[in-house]
């Protein structure tokens, strides 16, 4: 569904992405995870069509996003770190907008409004100015906006963070619903919540793929990456904790400075 | 045509949904009336000549104030990002707001188009210099919208926007100004560069194919950088 081929992104001199390739079928949700940094945004960014790679394709069912882009961004919903809401406007009417720019046709618009708002549960609230809700109240919005043109694939950019642990719940609950309808690509730095929602796991460290694995395989200990069941906490350290040449031989992909901010 | 009038109609309900657009039309207005009345009262003419010149100068003050939040605030509040990776254009993105503050200012001009009537109450005023005289002063606001959304793409805050919009629109309306400076072929393109220049024919009844290409080739070249500034934009 989703194929990501040796996408690399450079800003200035800086490398963020370095052919970053893996591929995703439909119903995967896959959580993503890096230190910050690691290039997580900067490949969700890629894959929305907000800024150009460097070097490399994306192709979604095909449409290479070079020269299909209008038509994979109406296979893709978004939800970027912060969500992108208008504060001055009522749940109802922005929804209503999201609709209309992402090409809803005008028959359906009323139905699909109906949908989101009962899926992301915000019937009570439809009328309230975004700016007066809560950030739990906020953040959904923010995903229903992102559902409301019923998209392939949803791309979510850390969407717990800031959410009390009620919120936390109600958000992986309504991404778990997603999976049968789209494929679910989650970026998050809470590792229990990957455990609870995603399939398989692709680990970033200074814009490379350094781990591309089913998540049952990781906990169980039957992936070929290592030799005993781990927690995803402990995958997650091993692969960041710095190598020195004592223990293991120093080779190109293991001596890039890890980037933080 | 369905999301540029959809993104026009998110604008005008944001604008109208604060204060300012009441402010603004509510000001306006009433300096309007104000010097409509002084200069008729002085003038004693049944025109609206003198009265076009003067909207012309107080369009330079009060435009930039329209326009200064267009892109500006979209970048501030993250909500450029959602503009961007939904399945729109980037014509489609200038043009809705483009639009949007070309219809208030429409409804701004069209509420002063009472001035007709009370001019020919007084005497027997002529309907065509009206006219076009309404038409300049029309395509010098949507120039200097264009200007003011050119503008508000390049920066995330709203008061440089606007003092970026003042700079360019105070050269563009002062620049006969310097001509005592120079002589010869850049005198005149001076001449041609000022808004003053081109609004006066307007003004006096007179249409000339120059003075249209002015204002349109302004509007469109000002779009067209808009929509290359946000291509082009630093996170690329």
């Amino acid at each position: 569904m989703l194929i990501v081929k040796h996408i690399s992104k450079n800003f200035g001199s800086f490398q963020a992405l370095d052919k970053v390739s893996f591929e995703m079928n439909k119903g995967d949700i896959v959580g993503l995870l890096g230190k910050n940094g690691a290039g997580k945004t900067t490949l969700m960014r890629i894959l929305t069509s907000f800024i150009t790679p460097s070097s490399g394709t994306v192709t979604i069912d095909g449409d290479d996003m070079n020269k299909h882009s209008l038509t994979i961004r109406q296979k893709i919903g978004y939800l970027p770190e912060k969500p992108p809401l208008y504060g001055d406007m009522t749940v109802q009417y922005y929804l209503k907008f999201a609709a209309e720019i992402k090409g809803v046709p005008k028959h359906k618009r009323k139905f699909q409004l109906a949908k989101v708002l009962q899926e992301c549960d915000l019937e009570q609230v439809k009328l309230k100015t975004i700016a007066t809700l809560s950030k739990g109240y906020k953040q959904r919005v923010g995903i229903a906006q992102a559902i409301i043109h019923e998209p392939k694939l949803l791309i979510l950019d850390e969407p717990t963070s800031g959410l009390d642990p009620m919120q936390i719940q109600q958000v992986l609950a309504l991404i778990k619903h997603q999976q049968d309808q789209r494929t679910v690509l989650l970026s998050t730095h809470t590792l229990t919540e990957i455990e609870q929602v995603a399939q398989r796991v692709l680990m970033i460290k200074s814009g490379r793929i350094v781990l591309d694995a089913p998540l049952d395989d990781l906990l169980k200990g039957t992936d070929p990456s290592q030799s005993q069941p781990l927690s995803l906490e402990q995958v997650f350290i091993n692969h960041h904790q710095p190598q020195t040449s004592e223990n293991t031989p120093q080779t190109p992909e293991t001596t890039h400075q890890v980037s933080h901010g | 045509m369905d999301k540029i009038f959809a993104l026009t109609k998110k604008e005008l309900h944001s604008f109208f949904s604060s204060p300012i657009a009441y402010i603004i039309l509510i000001v306006m207005l009433s300096l309007f009336n104000i010097f409509f009345f002084l200069i008729i009262d002085q003038n004693r003419e049944v025109s609206l000549r003198d009265v076009f010149q003067l909207m012309e100068f107080m369009l330079v003050f009060f435009i930039p104030l329209l326009t200064m939040r267009l892109f500006s605030e979209e970048k501030s509040n993250g909500t450029m990002e959602f503009l961007l990776t939904a399945p729109l254009t980037l014509t489609m993105i200038v043009l809705g707001k483009y639009f949007s503050m070309l219809i208030f200012f429409t409804l701004l001009i069209g509420l002063t188009g009472t001035y007709y009537l009370i001019v020919e109450y007084f005497g027997d005023p002529d309907p065509s210099s009206m006219l076009t005289g309404y038409l300049g002063i029309w395509l010098e606001g949507a120039f200097f919208i264009a200007v003011g959304l050119l503008a508000s793409s390049w920066t995330s805050n709203q008061i440089i926007a606007a003092m970026v919009s003042y700079l360019i629109l105070f050269s563009l309306y002062f620049a006969t100004s310097f001509t005592q400076y120079v002589s010869g072929s850049a005198e005149h393109f001076l001449i041609q560069l000022s808004t003053h220049t081109h609004l006066e024919n307007f003004a006096i009844g007179i249409i000339t194919p120059s003075d249209v290409v002015y204002y349109l080739a302004g509007i469109l070249l000002c779009l067209v950088l808009t929509r290359l500034s946000i291509d082009n934009r630093l996170w690329h």
